[in-house]
């Protein structure tokens, strides 16, 4: 995440690295774990950039950070209000519509990730209201290093352990060369029973 | 209040109860609801039909102009009984909600969610202060997503399922005829019959005198008169 200076107020940015893939037992998501302030001062070494929004779904932080707390926010209370009055989860179609919904106007790109009766899904989400449904995607200042690690990396019908790998290794790519990224990794397995998120300090930790 | 009759006392708005536990008005408005014609649902295997009966009153009257059957969207549809005016009301609030539905979260509005909300709207006329309960019951029939289902909400804003049932008049004896008649495994077409016949004398049979709406696979679509007259 990244905080801009030289302004009349200083915003919390992203400059963060995040990926969300889908594989054949379920999707994963990873983040870095850097917050700055205009890219120039790491203001968080220890930031959780994943947070579950839904008993099967979770979405990456992105962009500003207070935008992206409040878009989280509203998203999880949005899903729990549709399951209490219905009886049933969204599906990830509906998920993704409200996000995109409530995404307008900010200055946040989240990835949601989740499973739903169609299987794993991931999709990108844009500040403008933009929803679209990929395989592999990422978001961030190091959305170029770590796509170029997944389009190389990324099969179809990887295991989840594998895609957990997978998706490490371009977080950790991103790292070594965005100044905004860096300070370890966040990985959210999400399967048809729940979302587990932990924390590393590298890739190599990364099982 | 004194010295007067309960009923007097108590019926005079919607938002007081009786000493027993009643709402008038709100039962005055379930008999409006029964003095007008009947209509009917049917949930087969594969849809849903809604029928209702016309009584052209007048050789000069436009029988189509008797609209008691109402596309909601693509999958829902909705039969009337009572006061027609107070039905379309409803139905404009329902076709409201499945549009947002569709906006929010992108998906068909089910039959059930689409009778929730409207339910509750109507409740909302029961409790309010300057208003008066709807005169009118609705039965919603939907197929979504390969799932045919018939709700009916009345004018306390309560909500059922059904397989097969009849709201208006005569509706006690249509039930019954229903009930003995229905086949859980019955197809659209014969649910079709079922529905045209319960509502039409069986001497005269006229396919002017009801109205059947089918909602399937394909759709809401109002059958033609050739065709509710094959089914009679």
């Amino acid at each position: 995440m990244e905080t801009e200076t030289g302004q009349e107020t200083t915003v919390q940015k992203t400059g963060t690295t995040t990926v969300g893939l889908v594989t054949a037992d379920g999707v994963v998501l990873a983040a870095d774990r850097r917050t700055s302030l205009g890219g120039q001062f790491v203001s968080n070494k220890q930031s959780i950039k994943i947070e579950q929004v839904h008993p099967t779904a979770a979405v990456t932080l992105s962009g500003s950070v207070g935008a992206g707390q409040a878009f989280i926010r509203q998203l999880r209370s949005t899903a729990n209000l549709y399951e209490a009055r219905r009886g049933e989860p969204m599906d990830m179609d509906a998920l993704a519509q409200t996000a995109g919904r409530l995404l307008r106007g900010t200055r946040s790109m989240p990835v949601l990730g989740g499973v739903d009766g169609d299987g794993p899904r991931a999709f990108q989400i844009d500040p403008a209201g933009g929803v679209l449904e990929d395989t592999y995607t990422a978001s961030g200042s190091g959305m170029q290093l770590a796509t170029g690690a997944l389009e190389r990396l990324y099969e179809e019908d990887l295991t989840l352990s594998e895609g957990v790998s997978v998706a490490a290794e371009a977080v950790e790519s991103a790292m070594e060369r965005d100044t905004a990224s860096g300070n370890g990794i966040t990985v959210a397995r999400i399967t048809p029973e729940d979302v587990m998120i932990d924390s590393y300090t590298d890739s190599t930790e990364v099982a | 209040m004194r010295g007067q009759d309960d009923r007097q006392a108590y019926d005079r708005g919607t938002s007081l109860f009786s000493p027993d536990g009643r709402l008038y008005q709100v039962e005055y408005a379930r008999e409006a609801v029964k003095r007008g014609g009947a209509s009917v649902g049917v949930r087969a295997s594969d849809g849903v039909v809604l029928a209702a009966e016309r009584r052209v009153r007048s050789p000069l009257l436009e029988a189509r102009s008797i609209e008691k059957l109402h596309k909601i969207d693509e999958h829902n549809g909705v039969a009337s009984a009572g006061h027609v005016a107070d039905a379309r009301q409803l139905v404009e609030e329902a076709r409201q909600t499945a549009q947002v539905e569709q906006l929010s979260y992108d998906q068909p509005i089910t039959p059930e969610q689409l009778t929730t909300e409207v339910s509750e709207h109507v409740q909302e006329f029961t409790q309010a202060g300057h208003t008066r309960p709807f005169g009118a019951a609705l039965l919603v029939g939907g197929y979504v997503e390969g799932t045919p289902q018939l709700f009916e909400t009345d004018p306390s804003g309560t909500s059922y399922e059904w397989q097969a049932t009849a709201i208006g008049g005569n509706s006690d004896e249509i039930e019954n005829t229903l009930e003995s008649e229905y086949d859980p495994e019955i197809s659209i077409a014969d649910a079709s019959g079922l529905a045209a016949s319960v509502l039409t004398d069986e001497e005269e049979n006229d396919p002017e005198t009801v109205a059947v709406a089918v909602i399937d696979e394909a759709g809401y679509r109002t059958l033609e008169r050739e065709e509710i007259d094959d089914l009679l």
